[in-house]
């Protein structure tokens, strides 16, 4: 180790990181608090000379603000649903890939495939997969014809099994169908991730845990909830606080999906999040605004991250 | 219940993916177990015996050969039907669970005319736990308990659904000598108050000898020997059983078997009805005789007395072992270096072929 | 206690149950993951599928399965209509020097951290740690309003500076150089080695996967970058992939959208990403496992 006189080459080293920080990373998290106190602040008008009082306004008009409330509850729902599925499906994709040895490998690389997507790129195809083109009637549906109208993939394959075709993303479709289109889309997108994680920690797993319970006669649903689900707690209470933290910033997904007019034709808005508030906020040129909504959103991600953490200190088990 | 192991065999692939070859784990295990004894599977590390016992319990499947409870043939029966108890080498108690949960978890996987009442369960359980003495730790996890409780929290998980039979692997070697030896004649004590047929496998032979009614000897796979451990330790079969049993081990000579008589080295030592070979002689460290007109001379290197006894470390230029080292009464009375002379009780000495090794079962005079 | 667990029942009823068990649990386990492996595969099958249709039998009603008449053109128009080729230029160009620097600034930053003892190096560490919990949006909201004080807005370092350290890549190199035992060090400087010359011919090589793994994770993270540069680059000389990608209107002349061109484009900028994917694997699998964080 080097003492004393060598001290300034550590800090010629640092520099360039801690120049980069101070100006885009600690600076901002001054700023941005201190705009969001300042009501109503705008970059054009602070640069002309506008001046701003201190005061809550920015939060009381945010929390006011329907489309916010309209963006704060799509951002819950998505995360609220879409967290579960992806943790119970991956749990038990990693738990079935853990236990065979064909395939193993291809079938592993099959599965991480999503995650090395544009979730914009990816978006779109999910968008043509569910997109109706033309107006669906019951006498286009009858004929078996080249009739030049689709009503999409998915839709396709709903009524091979029987089912009516329903519009999912399209103009006049419901606020369930959109949903339900971006909480496959998320989970798709978030199994890698997590299937990853969890392969992993079963890999690490003592095998004779299993040797004993095989042993002792324990059904594979027992060893299931009794001995893997325990002893995978940790792994499982991270991917679930990653899982709500990339939740609540949710955004890409939407804008690949829907567009940047976040939502379906005619009813722009209505799947915006979190994040595409604070975005449009900062497109609109009211900073002010776009600080405190940050804020808010880091206020929600702490709060939940800790509710986790407590959640999962109580829960996993050694 | 009796265990019958008829040509029980084990071949896995060779790790070596280039190599075609098989690696032999067990070799034609031939052996009848019989019912409410405790054998001792005995061998050095790699020899087969963890491969058997996880054969007998069901996890792993013989490659070829047949396994049989009392008259049942369970060769293709899944561990869960089979009704053994296994307790592994780390014991593999489950760490989120507490110490009652443990023992209670084989019996609530019970089904159909098995299944118990909540309360038939934690009684057994209790019982369970009170015959290896753990009814103060029931709510203890593992992590608080030491390496001997584990132990004992094992066997009684394996005991509690009343095994057909019970197997045990390196039950002791994770425990620091003391405890080995208590948890021993534990060991003992529970398989003498259940009578339940146990097998268990150990590479310490003094573990083995100590608490087996049995003792099958296994190298590379085969099975050497196998008895009551004082008739192996008394005559063994082969070079390999008489060098692993025994403490401290078995002096070896090379010697030769030449017009009648015995060489160990220079010195003859017994007449002979053999044809004229080279051998190797093993003398049991109590074999040993001090005396005047004795028929082997070694060089002496010191004498440690051990109260009752003494052992005599000495040096002889034919044995292969890096000193002699010989027990004999504390009375005997040795010079402070020098030449010593000792003679040698017939029923200590063995004498072995030296091309393979093989004991010559011959009269020694 | 009693010897019996086991009911004596038929041992080759038993046997039989067993392997029923073993054959159905078996074909349970493989069907589940093959409907998932579909279910994750199909959506590349049905990008690649459309690519290749011309607009008549891309709206059949009853889609075809494959391509009648390959299309490869969309691919070309894709590239035209949505300029893919100066987008790609642009994203190489910013993901290229950004990966860079950001490996040059990582390894100096971590290095100090690692190997050089000074004062105030706790509190210099423990703070970067610090930074890592505050959501990124923060810092965007404050940094959108530097970059345009400092007149960046539509030029090429907007997209390469502002975000070029990250902590995360600190720390991760940090904890590699730090299990490169002293010993190394110091027999370096005995032999009157540079720090610089000790950073590169020792410490960088042993830790090389890592690096890897920071360069893969930077590159696909420039290459799938949408917010930001949506923010503060939408001329076309510095646009980049996926923003072109999403604002680019493929459309006929009667204002459908134009699917298969649209998913030719979705396909060229999606390959790239699979070639790294299928020749990186181990590294990528890696880098991902430590971090939790997309690109």
């Amino acid at each position: 180790m080097v003492y004393g006189k060598n001290q300034w080459k550590a800090w010629l080293y640092l520099s360039p990181a801690l120049i980069l920080l101070a100006v885009f990373t600690v600076w901002p998290i001054f700023n941005t608090l201190r705009m969001a106190f300042l009501e109503n602040y705008g970059l054009m008008s602070a640069n002309g000379g506008a001046t701003f009082s201190f005061g809550i306004g920015n939060f009381l008009k945010v929390l006011q603000y329907k489309k916010f409330l309209n963006c704060l509850g799509n951002t819950m729902l998505l995360t609220v649903l879409t967290v579960p599925i992806s943790t119970i499906l991956a749990l038990l994709i990693a738990v079935c890939l853990n236990s065979i040895k064909f395939l193993n490998r291809f079938l592993q690389t099959v599965y991480f495939l999503p995650y090395v997507t544009n979730s914009i790129a990816i978006g779109m195809v999910f968008a043509a997969m569910f997109n109706i083109v033309g107006n669906i009637t019951s006498a286009d549906l009858s004929e078996t014809g080249n009739i030049i109208v689709t009503s999409g993939i998915i839709n396709n394959i709903i009524e091979f099994f029987g089912g009516q075709p329903i519009s999912w993303i399209n103009a006049k479709s419901s606020y369930a169908a959109n949903i339900a289109v971006m909480v496959i889309y998320i989970v798709w997108n978030a199994l890698p991730f997590k299937i990853l994680v969890l392969l992993g920690g079963l890999q690490s797993v003592n095998k004779q845990y299993y040797d004993a319970a095989r042993v002792d006669g324990t059904s594979r649903a027992r060893i299931f909830t009794r001995i893997t689900v325990p002893l995978l707690s940790p792994m499982i209470a991270y991917v679930v606080i990653t899982g709500f933290i990339g939740g609540f910033k949710e955004y890409s997904s939407v804008v690949g999906v829907f567009g940047v007019n976040m939502g379906p034709v005619g009813d722009a808005g209505r799947l915006n999040t979190m994040v595409g508030f604070i975005y449009d906020a900062l497109e609109n040129d009211n900073q002010g605004r776009a600080s405190a909504a940050a804020l808010i959103l880091f206020v929600i991600i702490f709060a939940v991250t800790m509710l986790n953490l407590y959640v999962s200190k109580k829960k996993v088990k050694y | 219940m009796k265990v019958v192991l008829q040509n029980l065999t084990k071949k896995f692939p060779n790790r070596n993916k280039k190599v075609k070859d098989e690696v032999v784990a067990v070799d034609k295990f031939t052996y009848e177990i019989p019912d409410g004894k405790l054998i001792g599977l005995l061998g050095p590390s790699g020899c087969g015996k963890s491969t058997t016992l996880f054969m007998i319990s069901g996890l792993e499947k013989p490659t070829d050969g047949k396994i049989f409870f009392g008259e049942d043939d369970v060769t293709e029966l899944a561990p869960e039907n089979r009704g053994v108890g296994l307790v592994f080498q780390n014991y593999a108690l489950y760490p989120h669970m507490t110490v009652k949960q443990n023992i209670l978890f084989p019996l609530e996987n019970l089904k159909g005319n098995d299944k118990l009442t909540k309360n038939e369960m934690l009684k057994r359980a209790v019982d369970a736990a009170h015959l290896v003495q753990l009814d103060e730790l029931l709510d203890r996890k593992p992590s608080e308990l030491s390496g001997g409780q584990q132990q004992r929290v094992a066997i009684a998980r394996a005991l509690v659904k009343m095994p057909r039979v019970l197997l045990l692997d390196e039950p002791l070697s994770n425990l620091d000598a003391r405890l080995r030896l208590q948890t021993r004649e534990e060991i003992r004590r529970i398989q003498r108050e259940t009578n339940i047929t146990t097998i268990f496998v150990t590479h310490d032979q003094e573990e083995a000898m100590s608490i087996s009614d049995e003792i099958v000897v296994m190298k590379a796979g085969v099975i050497q020997q196998t008895g009551a451990p004082q008739a192996v330790y008394d005559s063994p079969v082969n070079l390999f059983v008489a060098k692993f049993l025994g403490t401290p081990p078995i002096n070896v000579f090379k010697g030769q078997i030449k017009e009648g008589k015995l060489y160990v080295g220079e010195d003859a030592v017994f007449s002979v009805d053999e044809a004229d070979r080279e051998v190797y002689v093993g003398i049991r460290p109590e074999g040993f005789i001090p005396a005047q007109e004795g028929v082997l001379h070694c060089e002496l290197n010191g004498v440690e007395v051990m109260g009752r006894d003494v052992s005599v470390v000495t040096k002889n230029a034919a044995c292969e072992n890096p000193v002699v080292r010989s027990i004999v009464s504390a009375e005997s009375v040795f010079p402070a270096a020098g030449v010593v002379s000792f003679n040698l009780k017939s029923n200590k000495v063995f004498v072995f072929d030296a091309s393979n090794e093989e004991r010559i079962f011959c009269e020694l005079k | 206690m009693d010897n019996k667990i086991m009911t004596q029942k038929d041992l080759t009823e038993v046997k039989r149950l067993q392997l029923a068990k073993k054959i159905i649990s078996k074909f349970l386990v493989y069907a589940f993951l093959i409907i998932i492996a579909i279910a994750v595969l199909f959506p590349f099958y049905w990008m690649l599928n459309s690519s290749l249709k011309d607009r008549a039998e891309y709206e059949l009603s009853i889609p075809t399965f494959f391509p009648r008449n390959p299309m490869f053109s969309n691919y070309v128009d894709a590239i035209k209509a949505a300029n893919l080729g100066r987008l790609f230029i642009n994203t190489m160009i910013v993901g290229i020097s950004s990966t860079l620097l950001s490996l040059v600034v990582t390894v100096l930053t971590a290095f100090a951290l690692a190997r050089l003892e000074f004062k105030g190096k706790n509190i210099v560490f423990g703070g970067m740690l610090a930074t890592m919990m505050i959501p990124g949006e923060l810092f965007t909201i404050t940094n959108y309003i530097t970059v345009n004080d400092f007149g960046w807005i539509n030029t090429y370092k907007v997209l390469i500076i502002p975000f070029l350290v990250s902590v995360f890549y600190i720390y991760l190199l940090r904890q590699n150089f730090l299990q490169i035992p002293d010993e190394l060090y110091l027999a370096a400087k005995v032999d009157g080695t540079s720090d610089l010359k000790y950073l590169w011919r020792v410490m960088i090589p042993l830790s090389l996967p890592t690096l890897i793994s920071i360069t893969i994770l930077k590159m696909m993270g420039a290459w799938n970058s949408y917010v930001w540069p949506r923010l503060v680059a939408n001329d076309n000389m510095h646009k980049l992939i996926t923003n072109g990608l999403r604002s680019t209107n493929l459309v006929y002349s009667d204002g459908t959208t134009n699917f298969p061109v649209q998913m030719a484009a979705v396909a060229l900028v999606s390959i790239p990403l699979f070639l790294v994917f299928i020749f990186l694997r181990k590294y990528i699998m890696k880098g991902v496992s430590r971090s939790g964080i997309k690109g």
